[in-house]
């Protein structure tokens, strides 16, 4: 897989460098998460302002079952964006997407960009679907996520709760991407080009 | 002049004219050599014989047919049968060691040497580049082009989205295919 970092411009004209997760990101990391604000914390699946949360996340890096990329700037993190899949079981062909961005990076761009290169990534590694979980009123989310081809498949009603305590619908968002290897099946078809003429 | 005549055989839905196409590909577009595809498909759009006949060469090709292969690359046991007698002794063939047994059609003095190449493609995640997986092989064990050539002409014959994977499985390809022959010269 390429693995090279790849330098984005964003919306605001921001270059900002999108790679691999590398095991000297721990530090940073958890800078990154410690500085986000409670409320874009409180959907995330894991306390990340404990530091051994953020030495396992960084411990699991050999783990192909989890694909982690960070954006940088200027020596800063300020997004995290991983892949999640299962290497057995009936949703082998499946990947989920989460992206997290800095406050002061929102509405930048810069989550697309993160969720842009995971898509290529997923590709890459063969996968089939993509779903990513965005709350309701992330209205911005679920538009980027739409610009790569997601659409809406399920609504969990009432399924999360914010820091006031205010229960969200969490909306399940679908991206089929094995239609990319129809083109590639047509490819190896070896069918004569004349056939049935 | 240095001339190489390789054909490919395999089943329909194999990939088998594609492996041959990257092949020609590489030679014309990204090394500067000569190379002509005949192609000859079975009646059926899938699981049908298949095969492809490819000669690279420094200088103009004045006869593309190829009857007497430098390199063999096989991807079905009927290919196998077919196509193995066919090899020049001093021919060395390329072939899917997990659905393919190597008997005495071999001519004496060929070499044979397998890749496990679906099984590779499987692990990859997708079967479907399982021809790219033997592209990757052929470049390795040959050398007959270059490396750059190959990942160039496979990058530019695949549909847009798929490229990485079937970079992979080219590589994957390529590396077996190199350490392979390191093998054999050790113990050879």
């Amino acid at each position: 897989m390429d693995e090279s970092p790849e330098l984005v411009s964003l919306r605001n004209g921001t270059k900002v460098t999108i790679r691999p997760m590398v095991a000297g990101d721990g530090p940073a990391l958890l800078s990154f998460f410690r500085g986000l604000p409670q409320e874009d914390r409180q959907f995330l699946r894991d306390d990340v302002t404990r530091p051994e949360v953020i030495e396992r996340f960084v411990a699991k890096l050999d783990d192909d079952s989890v694909i982690p990329l960070v954006a940088e700037h200027e020596g800063r993190l300020v997004g995290d964006g991983t892949l999640h899949r299962t290497r057995h079981g009936w949703e082998v062909h499946v990947a989920a997407l989460r992206v997290v961005v800095a406050r002061d990076f929102q509405r930048s761009g810069l989550g697309t960009a993160l969720a842009h290169q995971l898509v290529r990534r997923a590709v890459g590694l063969g996968l089939d679907k993509l779903v990513a979980e965005v709350v309701d009123n992330q209205i911005g989310a679920r538009r980027a996520f739409e610009k790569l081809g997601f659409h809406q498949e399920a609504t969990l009603k009432g399924h999360v709760k914010d820091i006031h305590g205010a229960k969200h619908d969490l909306v399940i968002m679908a991206n089929d991407v094995s239609h990319i290897w129809e083109r590639m099946e047509a490819l190896v078809a070896d069918y004569s080009p004349t056939a049935g003429d | 002049m240095a001339k190489s005549e390789i054909r490919v055989g395999g089943l329909g839905g194999q990939g088998v004219i594609l492996l041959g196409h990257i092949i020609g590909k590489a030679a014309s577009i990204y090394d500067s050599k000569h190379a002509t595809l005949i192609q000859a498909f079975g009646p059926e759009a899938r699981g049908s014989a298949c095969s492809a006949q490819v000669t690279v060469a420094d200088e103009a090709i004045g006869y593309p047919y190829v009857k007497n292969p430098d390199f063999l690359v096989i991807m079905s046991p009927d290919a196998y049968t077919q196509f193995a007698p066919q090899l020049k002794p001093t021919g060395t063939l390329l072939y899917e060691n997990e659905l393919i047994t190597i008997d005495d059609r071999l001519p004496a003095g060929a070499r044979a040497l397998g890749i496990p190449a679906t099984r590779f493609a499987e692990e990859l995640g997708r079967r479907l580049v399982l021809n790219i997986v033997m592209v990757g092989f052929f470049a390795g064990v040959t050398g007959l082009l270059s490396k750059d050539a190959m990942e160039k002409a496979v990058k530019g014959s695949v549909p847009k989205g798929t490229e990485e994977l079937n970079l992979r499985a080219f590589r994957k390809g390529y590396e077996y295919g190199v350490e392979l022959i390191g093998a054999a010269t050790v113990t050879g």
